[in-house]
């Protein structure tokens, strides 16, 4: 039994603010759309939506950004409940809620998404994650593009007992590191008002890769392998450079990273999984047999994660 | 991918009955410790209602059976009371920090270095996890609204089932009382979608969740949903012009619906464990107002023709403590010995969303027995590690 990567779709917004301007939730909402569309699957099929983004409209407490998502694309929500047939329909509904950890949000959802879908507790997950300024005329060093993601995870059940689909996860943290990327909502007084504010050491993009690296070299000693057995390497996209430099540093080689589109290279929280469509479209990602996701954000929280596919494709990138 | 059930819960649960298709799980889990964090400053109903800028005419007491709730003075935000609850639950554990593999914070508010500071990144997990040495700790936030503790126990549940972990924590600390502030300035009538903010109290509380001795006490059942067509009756943002944050409301509508449907969900968990409502010794609804407890009590009660042993209502000195209202509930009740081992207590969670969920479980005799101020001592012994089977 395992959790699969179905499909990935990715919106972005290209202006950041004024009437054409996209924000979170409709950036999320067009790409959990898209991602249903491509993977052939109904909304009505999702058991489970983790939302990863952090940065939305309002930057809006509750209810859980997941829940709004989840009536925007008509994930069973709820209009069956009463209906007397719906137990021999198969009818059920869907768990929605978000996850908060910044630039690895998105692996983390991948976790507990796999944790239900991969044991066959639930069929079908979405992981969704946008982010948006949520006051452009007002933030402070805000340096995300507007951009949603998503991807659908789907149960498998070979019944050979095959290693397939998300393999191994790991997540940690180096709060010696915690100073150098605080992003709060803080009140100023002598303007009025509740302003995001974003402070970036300059170290910090250079002390990311080194948390990285380090854990991921850790993770693929334990797991036997070497950057060489790397096939496909999907990260953030922020900081800027971080891929590529992270790539140096464990040793895998560069021609396993996906070019991502230049107006996706800004994505916050959904940055691998603009990673992730880049992969799926250009093939990389059906010819790897072992995918390797790496992020980093705020904290410094590193993220790694594993995933296979068997039988082994020709791995002529 | 869609499962090959045959009748399904409309809910997400675990553990699925046999032969649905879900792989069964080797463990089981228990709650083990619980912690909470209470400012000392106390304000009461009275005290709220007349510090409202217009003359509303609302007896907030008589309306909700709140007489007062507790709130946050200068030093404190949602950061501390996580933190003090946690330090709270780990005193009264086995546990030491160190056997802590995973720590989830479910706070909806994010203050942290004061109460007009709300910090998004880095997470107020990892914070907590450094404040009370658990450094190892797998660790992340979650929002889920008022249903963040519970979803965070539902997700370690999972965990430990699976055999993952063998021990983890939520943890949740909530300075929200300023939602109340802001609605004393703002609300005019009864009718305002600011009422609800008005019964809000500051709280943190702890829960460690650990790998059941055996498979008698613990966890018997989990489950969750979102019935999102009701996802914008209840939104709550910061302030744009305002220190502090808002919530807009339809009090009466998300009333009228978590009790239209929270029925049908509780046949489905029922039909799944076998088990009658009436089996069920206590009932630990969310903490909103004493009137909706009870109202919803007589909705259970005309549904199934019985009710629970006890529904519990904790909101007199309190109020609504957001996400963990379920957490200081257990913890009072603890504390004045009303449980005994054995009994079946069921959480019932219903926010903002609408998240329904439920955490069914044993009273495990330990949970009873532990001090309330134990010192934590090095690593507990754990349930070994040999996958128990239901019926062992």
């Amino acid at each position: 039994m395992s959790t699969r990567i179905e499909s990935v779709a990715t919106k972005h917004s290209t202006v950041s603010w004024g009437p054409f301007a996209h924000g979170a939730l409709a950036l999320s909402d067009r790409a959990a759309r898209t991602c249903l569309e491509r993977g052939g699957q109904h909304a009505s099929d999702l058991d489970l939506l983790v939302n990863a983004g952090l940065y939305k409209e309002h930057s809006m407490a509750e209810p859980a950004l997941a829940s709004i998502i989840q009536e925007d694309i008509g994930a069973n929500t709820g209009r069956l409940l009463h209906d007397e047939h719906r137990h021999e329909r198969g009818e059920h509904g869907t768990f929605s809620f978000d996850v908060m950890n910044g630039g690895c949000g998105v692996l983390t959802a991948l976790q507990l998404v796999d944790a239900f879908v991969g044991a066959g507790t639930a069929g079908l997950g979405l992981v969704v994650a946008g982010d948006a300024d949520p006051s452009p005329s007002t933030s402070r060093g805000f340096p995300f593009g507007a951009v949603g993601g998503a991807i659908l995870l789907g149960h498998h059940d070979d019944g050979d007992g095959s290693r397939e689909g998300f393999t191994r996860f790991e997540l940690r943290t180096f709060p010696e590191h915690a100073k150098l990327f605080e992003v709060r909502l803080e009140w100023d007084a002598e303007a009025n008002r509740n302003i995001v504010v974003v402070d970036e050491a300059p170290s910090f993009a250079s002390q990311a890769v080194s948390c990285a690296a380090e854990v991921t070299k850790a993770f693929l000693a334990r797991e036997k392998l070497t950057g060489e057995d790397i096939d496909l390497f999907l990260t953030s996209q922020y900081p800027l450079s971080f891929a590529k430099e992270t790539a140096r540093a464990i040793g895998i080689p560069l021609d396993r990273i996906p070019i991502v589109a230049p107006e996706l290279t800004r994505a916050h929280t959904a940055g691998p999984i603009a990673a992730l469509e880049s992969a799926f479209e250009s093939g990389l990602f059906a010819r790897a047999r072992r995918t390797l996701f790496v992020t980093a954000g705020a904290g410094i929280t590193v993220g790694v994660a594993l995933y296979e596919q068997d039988p082994p494709p020709d791995i002529d990138v | 991918m869609t499962l090959p059930f045959s009748s399904r819960p409309w809910m997400l649960i675990e553990p699925r009955a046999k032969g649905s298709g879900a792989v069964e799980d080797p463990y089981r889990a228990s709650i083990e410790s619980i912690g909470v964090k209470l400012p000392e400053r106390r304000v009461t109903s009275q005290e709220l209602m007349a510090s409202t800028r217009h003359h509303t005419n609302i007896d907030l007491e008589r309306l909700t059976g709140i007489r007062e709730h507790r709130v946050c003075s200068a030093g404190e935000d949602s950061l501390s009371l996580a933190i003090d609850a946690a330090k709270d639950c780990l005193r009264r554990s086995r546990h030491a920090p160190s056997d802590i593999e995973m720590i989830i914070d479910a706070s909806i508010t994010r203050y942290a270095g004061g109460p007009t500071t709300y910090r998004f990144e880095p997470p107020l997990s990892m914070s907590i996890k450094e404040a009370i040495g658990a450094p190892n700790a797998m660790s992340f936030d979650l929002s889920n609204a008022c249903a963040g503790m519970m979803t965070g126990v539902f997700l370690l549940n999972d965990f430990i089932r699976r055999g993952v972990i063998r021990c983890g924590m939520v943890v949740s600390g909530e300075l929200i009382s300023g939602l109340g502030t802001t609605a004393a300035h703002d609300i005019r009538y009864i009718f305002s979608r600011q009422l609800a903010s008005l019964t809000l109290g500051d709280a943190g509380a702890a829960v460690i969740v650990e790998r059941a001795p055996d498979q008698r006490a613990g966890i018997t059942l989990a489950g969750f949903t979102t019935l999102s067509e009701h996802s914008r009756l209840c939104l709550g943002a910061p302030s744009p012009h305002s220190p502090g944050a808002r919530m807009f409301t339809k009090a009466r509508t998300i009333h009228k619906v978590a009790i239209a449907d929270t029925p049908p969900l509780l046949d489905d968990l029922l039909l799944e464990t076998g088990l009658r409502l009436r089996d069920i010794d206590w009932l630990i609804p969310h903490q909103t107002s004493a009137r909706a407890i009870r109202a919803g009590e007589r909705e259970l009660v005309g549904r199934f023709g019985e009710g629970p042993k006890n529904i519990v209502v904790n909101v007199e000195e309190r109020g609504n403590t957001a996400s963990t209202t379920h957490f200081l509930a257990l913890r009072r009740y603890l504390d004045e010995g009303r449980f005994k081992a054995g009994e079946r207590i069921m959480l019932l969670s219903l926010a903002s969303g609408l998240e329904i969920g439920v955490v069914l479980f044993t009273v495990d005799e330990d949970l009873i027995r532990l001090a309330p101020d134990m010192t934590p001592r090095r690593s507990a012994p754990i349930a070994p590690n040999v996958p128990q089977r239901a019926g062992e």
